[in-house]
């Protein structure tokens, strides 16, 4: 026990005692959550809270261009410029902005869209009754065509996202029309004076809620998301000073006469695991903390870290043994200091980018998301997204737990394979 | 783990046998010790000499199990180094070439650590550390961080961490490269009462002069093997040189290795 001590004391003071690598161990990540948070906050902000520029051009001026206009306005989704001209050049003007990027979409709505609609809806009236409506001109293949450009740089799914919203708008218009018109027709043929109004709220409502068997309301946003993707990520970092440390020790000499002490190589080993599994622990701690009292001063929403601490630090302790061993491999791996931060801080890019750190794994192509599910630091994130979203306890994430703790003994036994194949060499 | 003492008695003045010992290191077609035989006896200032790549740290290297023998065989206080590592390393020390501590922590640190991975009692720790530090000059820099110290007095350090638990044998592996007259001149004194009060040293190095002054018996190996092997004098007295060191050039040739 006291050769246990004395190593976690020694490295220890070597970290501690290295002033900018101790700076760069706990501020870079922190830096890190907080610059990708606000970067990812924005992009996250793109398509659901900031309004879509759209300029509309309505030669139409009638319901339906009214009610258009009025109900793009009201769904809150977007900033709308209207233009009500008949003039050709309104049009090409129109398209000139959204080219140039000013707009993202744009709008034409024909003159005598409303009247297309209704002389419809009036044929299908006389169609029904003809011998009561008789009205000259209409015809029930008559069609109106809104014209819609976007910004060429429009992602397919944005189109898609707003395509059908104007369906939806242009389908309810559409109805509404229908309606008056029937309405008016039956109040001719039954002598009322007040016509029927086209009911305001819809028969069919949806409502929205987020599964989970946890009561806080948590929302998913930014923050909650990328805390922990992040949090891993700067984990993982790690894996770099554990290198350099083993490194460094093998080329100081320290190592031969380490081996040259009857102490089992284990307890030494294990004082480096002690004091880095130590640091990711606390570099995680710093990095909730910062999420729940910083990201709101910069504007953001705080992080709600739920009620269950033992469940994060258990998620926590699992990535650090993760982090730590995959530093002790990378240490055994590689020969030289410029070896092991290359091999580290790409196998971490690339752990990160497998574990759906960079984009969550459900918009995944299959064969990635199949390949993501074998990524630790996928594991740490599941875990950390069932404590954070979805509040739950030791129960739920110890199968990310043990996942992580298998990696870790199978990195340290692949270590000392490595260890031992060099000495041999 | 108890050190088997009755064992360490029951052996005969031989303290390390070398048998056969061959070394090829992977890819390199000579090998970098070819049958080496060797007999270190109790008590003896044994020196290793020979030009750079004769084999000596290599040789030194597999007596104390930091790396695998190709063929061959080394008994240390009896005991097989491929079957009994973990008992010969409580009777060896070993002081190699590089400057085997940590920078950053102190010299008391640093013999704290390495004592303590030796099982030395806390107080008797303390006790050694101290008098060591004393011994070779050190006790008013104890807290100070080895990066601060001269080389002189980084290789003074080296050698106390390989003496903390009093071995039996002490492997010192260019033990004085690179210092000042005084500390070379400190470190040979010590080496020499070390060994008077009855450490036996294999001590490898190029200063031929100090090799003359401190062993008691020198072999020198080239390219893997042994040349020769006796006391400084009766090689001087055999090869008719005046020096150890117009022996060693007219054993190994003029041409240099590097």
């Amino acid at each position: 026990m006291r050769k246990l001590a004395v190593s976690v004391y020694k490295e220890a003071v070597l970290l501690l005692r290295d002033f900018e690598g101790i700076l760069m161990l706990f501020l870079m990540p922190l830096i890190l959550v907080v610059v990708i948070t606000l970067l990812q906050d924005k992009s996250f902000q793109n398509i659901t809270e900031k309004k879509v520029q759209i300029i509309i051009v309505d030669a139409d001026n009638d319901s339906l261009g009214i009610a258009f206009r009025n109900g793009l306005k009201q769904s809150g989704m977007f900033e709308v410029t209207e233009i009500i001209s008949t003039d050709s050049s309104a049009v090409v003007a129109a398209k000139k902005q959204v080219a140039e990027g000013k707009f993202q979409i744009g709008i034409f709505i024909p003159q005598n869209t409303t009247l297309q609609v209704k002389n419809r809806a009036v044929a299908l009236i006389q169609r029904q009754i003809p011998n009561v409506v008789q009205t000259a001109g209409v015809n029930i293949n008559s069609s109106a065509t809104i014209d819609l450009f976007f910004d060429p740089v429009t992602k397919d799914s944005f189109k898609g996202i707003t395509k059908s919203t104007f369906m939806q708008f242009a389908a309810n218009t559409e109805t509404k029309i229908i309606f008056e018109s029937y309405s008016r027709f039956i109040d001719v043929l039954t002598n009322q004076s007040t016509p029927i109004e086209f009911p305001k709220t819809p028969v069919i409502n949806f409502n929205e809620d987020l599964v989970s068997e946890y009561t806080g309301g948590i929302l998913p946003n930014s923050v909650q998301h990328n805390v922990p993707a992040w949090t891993l990520f700067g984990m993982f970092l790690i894996c770099i000073p554990v290198a350099g440390n083993i490194i460094k020790e093998r080329y100081d000499g320290c190592l031969s006469r380490i081996q040259t002490i009857p102490v089992n190589y284990l307890v030494v080993m294990t004082g480096k695991f002690v004091v880095f599994v130590s640091i990711c622990l606390v570099q995680a701690l710093l990095i909730v903390l910062v999420g729940m009292y910083v990201m709101p001063l910069l504007g953001m929403p705080e992080l709600v870290v739920g009620s269950n601490w033992f469940a994060l630090f258990v998620i926590s302790l699992g990535s650090a043994f993760a982090a730590t061993s995959f530093g002790l491999l990378i240490g055994n791996l590689a020969t030289t200091q410029i070896q092991a931060s290359v091999f580290g801080s790409i196998s971490a890019v690339l752990l990160a980018a497998i574990g759906g750190v960079w984009i969550p794994n459900m918009v995944m192509p299959d064969l990635m998301r199949r390949i993501s599910e074998f990524s630790p630091m996928n594991w740490g994130i599941q875990g950390y997204y069932k404590v954070f979203l979805r509040g739950d306890g030791f129960l739920q994430i110890y199968p990310e737990f043990i996942k992580l703790t298998v990696f870790a003994i199978v990195c340290v036994l692949l270590g000392a394979l490595f260890k031992k194949h060099l000495k041999e060499g | 783990m108890k050190i088997d003492k009755a064992k360490d008695t029951v052996t005969n003045t031989e303290i390390v046998r070398v048998e056969n010992l061959t070394k090829f290191y992977k890819g390199r077609v000579e090998p970098a010790v070819d049958n080496l035989e060797l007999i270190v006896n109790e008590g003896d200032f044994f020196g290793l000499l020979g030009p750079n790549g004769a084999g000596k740290t290599t040789t030194i290297s597999m007596m104390c199990g930091l790396i695998p023998i190709t063929k061959g065989k080394i008994e240390i206080t009896g005991y097989d180094v491929q079957t009994n590592m973990s008992m010969i390393k409580w009777h060896i020390g070993v002081v190699a070439q590089d400057i085997a501590l940590y920078d950053k922590l102190s010299a008391y640190e640093n013999l704290n650590y390495f004592g303590t991975l030796y099982s030395i009692e806390k107080e008797i720790l303390k006790k050694k550390i101290t008098e060591l530090l004393f011994r070779l000059g050190l006790e008013k820099f104890k807290d100070e961080k080895i990066k601060n110290f001269s080389g002189g007095m980084k290789r003074r350090v080296n050698l106390i961490a390989g003496l903390l638990h009093e071995p039996k044998l002490l492997f010192l592996d260019e033990p004085t490269v690179g210092v000042d007259v005084h500390s070379r001149s400190l470190i040979r004194e010590y080496l020499t009462e070390l060994n008077q009060n009855g450490t036996t040293i294999i001590y490898t190095s190029h200063m031929m002069e100090d090799a003359e002054i401190l062993c008691s018996k020198v072999a020198i190996i080239d390219y893997g093997k042994v040349k020769c092997i006796d006391s400084p004098s009766n090689l001087m007295m055999q090869y008719e040189c005046e020096t150890l060191e117009k022996v060693f050039l007219k054993v190994t040739g003029h041409s240099p290795r590097d």
